[in-house]
């Protein structure tokens, strides 16, 4: 007498594009709140800053609020955008579409909408598969950089091209899905455990450098930050 | 090559500040995106021909970094190469510029403390 039966191909879909999509955002906010906290607790709220950051120290001493956004317009100049502009706007827009893309998606809104009856406003559909097609080019720039770029490819490890393809694969399966190129179930299964996948590992991986960056130059005082942080580090 | 006290690797002294700053190495490998864009924050890497081994990353990553992923169990031999990133490669003018705000200088110097606890120190004849 057996107790287990392999469940069939349904029931998993079923599971794949139910409850486990609720356990990855679960498991996915819930890891972003901890390891935010994880990471203030290695600060220290910082009273009497003897070190000051270039917009703390433009705002005690400046006497007018031009001065203040010439300084904060000089930190921008010593960032990315001064150094590396192309690879700044690359990220930006690589990044602002990794969020957007998917939060805005017709068809994900659609079943937000039936399983909470809330959902987002969508943008058109047209609009979405564009920054599908962004975020698959750009994840494409960055892996030729990687290859072609010396100083790119001399800290390169085998894990960041798998970061890169971890992070790149959910919206390049919904691509091939929404345009029925190669077998439109198999494409959708992939999508979602691809989604899934990045979603959980995004508080426990190198992926959480998106959150790292804001508390690191938004709250954390140094020659860097951005705003007005209170926080030292405080390993 | 790097001035010697005949000295062989003692991990002991390693290992208490690995385990002193264990949190800011772990933090800083883990939050490196490998992306390259400190490289020409660093006036050394864009004077000496863009030499990759001049990068702020590469130099964290291949000194304090790989000493913190191997335990302090490196050679000599290794351990003098690390010294030329730290001590010759690197002047700490705290001027590299991360994106994530990842505090390169203060990880290079982690890795000149570990050079000096082995005798292996800046050769000023050179
Ligand atoms: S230290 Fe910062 S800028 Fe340099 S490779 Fe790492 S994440 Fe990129
Ligand atoms: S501290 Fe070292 S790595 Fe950073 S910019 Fe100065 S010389 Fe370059």
């Amino acid at each position: 007498m057996t107790f287990l039966t392999i469940p069939s191909s349904a029931v998993l879909l079923e599971i794949i594009q139910g409850s486990l999509v609720w356990i990855a955002f679960i498991i996915s906010g819930g890891g972003i709140i901890a390891q935010s906290f994880r990471l203030l607790k290695m600060t220290r709220k910082q009273a009497m800053p003897q070190l000051s950051s270039n917009a703390q120290y433009a705002s005690q001493t400046a006497a007018t609020a031009k001065n203040v956004w010439r300084h904060r317009l000089s930190v921008l100049k010593i960032s990315i955008l001064e150094t590396n502009p192309a690879m700044a706007t690359v990220s930006f827009i690589f990044h602002v579409c990794l969020f957007m893309a998917p939060m805005f998606l017709l068809a994900h809104n659609i079943l937000l909408d039936l399983a909470f009856e809330v959902s987002f406003v969508s943008f058109s559909e047209k609009m979405s598969d564009s920054m599908t097609v962004v975020i698959i080019a750009c994840g494409f720039f960055f892996f030729l950089r990687r290859i072609f770029v010396r100083r790119v490819r001399i800290i390169t490890t085998v894990y960041d091209y798998m970061f890169l393809f971890i992070a790149v694969s959910p919206f390049l399966t919904g691509f091939l899905a929404y345009h029925h190129i190669f077998n439109y179930h198999l494409m959708i299964v992939l999508h979602i455990l691809s989604g899934e996948l990045m979603l959980v590992m995004l508080p426990f991986s190198k992926f959480f450098h998106m959150i790292f960056f804001f508390i690191s130059r938004f709250m954390i005082i140094s020659e860097h930050s951005m705003g007005s942080p209170k926080r030292l580090w405080q390993y | 090559m790097k001035h010697k006290i005949k000295l062989e690797i003692d991990t002991a002294p390693i290992k208490s500040i690995l385990n002193q700053n264990k949190k800011q190495i772990k933090l800083g490998l883990s939050m490196c995106a490998h992306c390259a864009l400190c490289a020409e924050s660093c006036f050394l890497y864009i004077s000496n021909d863009r030499d990759p081994e001049y990068m702020p990353a590469y130099k964290f990553i291949n000194t304090i970094g790989r000493l913190y992923k191997k335990k302090g169990k490196v050679s000599k031999e290794a351990l003098e190469k690390m010294g030329e990133l730290v001590f010759d490669k690197c002047v700490l003018c705290t001027r590299c510029y991360c994106p994530f705000g990842i505090d390169i200088p203060s990880l290079i110097t982690l890795g000149r403390r570990i050079c000096r606890s082995q005798g292996v120190f800046r050769e000023y004849d050179k």
